[in-house]
């Protein structure tokens, strides 16, 4: 039970769920506690000890049908149906059955399915099918582990029987037998396959995204990529969106300690400490979606959307030449219908930064304050017009921080109708920002100041 | 606390029937995640949408283990004196200003500094003794003789810092108060931890707890509930109004009402004398329902065509 239920959590951790070495053991208590008879009860009480949200309880209930399967399969189509039972009876009198010599041969006709589960499986781990890591590789694991159950051997009887009498029951049966089995191995290199490697692949492909140029990214990769950057933005969140105070030790809060302790006559019983409190970080994102930036708009504003998910006080807008707040369309709606009304009501259009900034400076440059972090996705290709550099100094005055990410590579900047040298004196920090790695770091650095 | 009641909890179907009996109708899930914790002495997690009885699980535990339940809500600013233990400052303040005279004849003919501070040693920590510990709720359910329910209410709500500082306990069951030494359980308690996932929960705290999440019940489930919880209320009215809740959360609304929401209503159409759903009453009982206003407007137009369906299957 031990092995099956190793191999059973080596499955999820490949699928990407966090189990660690304390929740197998708790999980094995479990099992051992209910018994792995009553396979729903198992699974529940495996789900409950083994994985810590409902994300993973959703991937683990997957797996867990996908793994434990094959078990069942192997009971349902094997030996134990009556149809195989009677073919057994009728089919083969006692005495051709002595006659068989190879032992897989015995094995097969004795019908025996616990056995001949056994033997699989201790073949397999013998002859590796847990380290198939290609789908390609499945029909040569098969073949090896036939042969490690001593296929051969039973060709060869086969073979035999064939040049005595071709046209005998024995031999049909024991042929059709065969072939049961093969299929069998077959299906259970495949599952072992899919239970140990199929995330194999797309972890691999995950890791190349993040270092890939947004703008080189295909329509194929779109949906990954999505849900790549939400779970960047979440873990982003979730290590930052914390309020900290940071009790400054060994500072006397006077004025708090002798009002604490007017009830004991003037004693200092309790004594009090100065701490700072440090808010969480109020963000404003402004991101550039006009026709310049089309490539990259689309994951700037999906890390937009994901990031005003996770963390409280983010504002959002966007803009071509007008700019429009949408923090209320991202609340309301999910996220691809939000992000198919943004590039549609201001996609694609000419950049006008001065115009936006004008807007901005309407909406909500009253809001900014000494906590306020603005964050701006361009790339400053202005189109020739006039950049209102007036506006983003005032921001930049009135804010904590601005950072400015610009999709484009340095070497760009200033090129064409770019007017980056205009804007860059009033930023904090100007960064190349083109692929989801960059975006990572630049706003874990952001956050982690902030805190 | 565990040992007593062993034939209540020899199997998860026990313990579901135990619960029906109770009137707390619950999912095998919950069952066999309360049957886990009690045998393999882990605390359980339980996450959930508001109002799908979180609390009331806990609370239905202590009533099956015949054993106390002992509360902790937690909030923002929540510390170790509120939670724990604290000293009775007040106390130990008369004490010494009582036995002032005492003191001074111990005191009296003592030689220099040291003197009278080595007699005062020979007394030993009286002032921080048992007698002066103020338990709180973590340390009441660890000195609980017999084991208790420790119910520690939306863990999510407390600080960072306690929720490092609740590990010792949850592993170990034992505390450490520097005065005193550690504190062992006398007896381990079973613990529940919920939350609302107001925040994420430290990965160190999840490993040490059973993982329980309870989703909206199913329709069967919650007619079952409303028969236990609103027994007057007739069969046709319960089926409407089943079917009519879960038709709302089907809805995208800000609040979609929960179990407790429904039993609320149940009672409150029973109290009307209604004994079928119709535009009307739905309308005017809404509030019961839907607790934010915006929902409300959402729904009232939809009224009539979700009572179509919940109506047509009878």
């Amino acid at each position: 039970m031990q092995k099956v239920l190793g191999d059973f959590i080596h499955a999820l951790r490949q699928a990407g769920l966090p189990i660690s070495s304390a929740e197998t053991l708790d999980g094995l208590n479990a099992a051992q506690l209910v018994g792995i008879d009553n396979a729903p009860l198992l699974k529940q009480s495996l789900g409950t000890t083994l994985t810590k949200c409902l994300e993973h309880r959703l991937i683990f209930d997957q797996i867990f049908d996908q793994f434990f399967n094959s078990h069942n399969q192997f009971n349902a189509d094997y030996g134990h149906t009556p149809q195989t039972a009677e073919h057994t009876d009728i089919a083969l009198p006692p005495i051709p059955m002595l006659s068989l010599e190879s032992s897989l041969a015995q094995q097969l006709m004795s019908g025996d399915v616990s056995a001949m589960q056994v033997m699989i499986a201790s073949a397999a781990a013998a002859s590796g099918a847990q380290e198939v890591t290609f789908m390609t590789q499945v029909p040569m694991v098969t073949y090896r582990l036939m042969q490690a159950l001593g296929d051969g051997a039973l060709q060869q009887e086969l073979a035999e029987m064939a040049d005595r009498d071709e046209s005998s029951a024995e031999l049909q049966l024991l042929r059709q037998r065969r072939i049961r089995l093969q299929q069998h191995v077959r299906d259970y290199v495949e599952q072992q396959y899919l239970a140990f490697n199929q995330n194999e692949p797309s972890k691999r492909r995950e890791g190349n995204l993040q270092k890939i140029s947004l703008t080189s990214i295909d329509h194929r990769n779109y949906k990954l990529m999505g849900e790549l950057v939400r779970k960047a933005a979440k873990r982003l969140a979730s290590m930052h969106s914390r309020r900290r105070r940071i009790t400054k030790r060994g500072l006397l809060d006077v004025r708090r300690t002798i009002t604490a302790n007017a009830a004991y006559d003037g004693f200092l019983f309790h004594t009090k400490w100065k701490s700072t409190r440090v808010e969480r970080p109020k963000v404003m994102v402004i991101c550039d979606v006009s026709g310049s930036v089309s490539k990259v708009a689309r994951f700037l504003l999906l890390f937009l959307y994901s990031l005003q998910d996770v963390l409280p006080n983010v504002r959002s807008f966007v803009f071509s030449a007008n700019m429009g707040e949408v923090t209320r369309l991202f609340e309301q709606h999910d996220m691809d219908q939000a992000l198919a009304e943004v590039i549609h009501n201001w996609g694609n259009k000419p950049t006008h930064y001065g115009q936006a900034l004008g807007d901005f400076e309407e909406m909500a440059l009253g809001d900014i304050d000494n906590r306020t972090t603005v964050i701006m996705l361009g790339d400053a290709r202005n189109n020739n017009e006039d950049g209102n550099v007036a506006v983003w100094e005032e921001i930049y005055r009135r804010s904590q921080r601005v950072l400015w990410l610009n999709p484009e590579g340095q070497v760009n900047w200033d090129s064409g109708d770019s007017i980056m040298r205009k804007y860059a004196p009033f930023c904090s920090h100007v960064e190349t920002c083109n692929s989801l790695r960059d975006l990572n770091r630049i706003l874990g650095s952001v956050l982690k100041h902030e805190a | 606390m565990i040992i007593r009641n062993q034939d209540k909890i020899n199997s998860p179907d026990t313990i579901k029937q135990q619960f029906e009996s109770l009137g707390y109708i619950c999912s095998d899930a919950i069952a066999t995640s309360v049957y886990l914790a009690c045998h393999l002495q882990k605390p359980i997690l339980v996450e959930g949408p508001p109002g799908v009885g979180k609390t009331e699980l806990a609370k239905k535990t202590s009533d099956l283990l015949s054993a106390p339940l002992i509360r902790m809500q937690c909030y923002e600013g929540l510390d170790e004196a509120k939670a724990l233990y604290e000293w009775k400052y007040g106390k130990q303040l008369l004490y010494t200003q009582l036995l002032k005279d005492q003191l001074g004849d111990v005191m009296r003919g003592a030689k220099g500094l040291d003197e009278s501070v080595s007699r005062l040693h020979q007394f030993g920590d009286i002032f921080y003794s048992d007698e002066f510990l103020e338990p709180r709720p973590l340390l009441e359910a660890l000195r609980t003789e017999d084991g208790a329910v420790l119910l520690i209410d939306e863990i999510d709500k407390a600080d960072q810092e306690f929720e490092a500082f609740l590990l010792e306990l949850l592993s170990d069951y034992q505390i450490s108060i520097p005065e005193l030494g550690t504190i062992k359980a006398k007896s381990k308690p079973l613990v529940f931890l919920t939350s609302n996932n107001t925040r994420e929960l430290s990965d160190a705290l999840k490993r040490r707890c059973l993982h329980l999440y309870i989703p909206f019940p199913s329709k069967a489930i919650e007619q079952k509930i409303i028969t236990a919880q609103v027994p007057e209320l007739n069969d046709k009215l319960k089926h409407q109004l089943v079917e009519f809740i879960s038709e709302l959360r089907d809805m995208s609304l800000k609040k979609a009402p929960a179990v407790s929401e429904t039993i609320d209503w149940a009672r409150a159409l029973l109290l009307l004398n209604v004994d079928s759903l119709d535009h009307e009453w739905v309308k005017t009982t809404l509030n019961l329902l839907l607790k934010f206003q915006d929902d409300i407007e959402a729904v009232e137009p939809e009224i009539h065509n979700l009572l179509k369906v919940a109506t047509k299957e009878n």
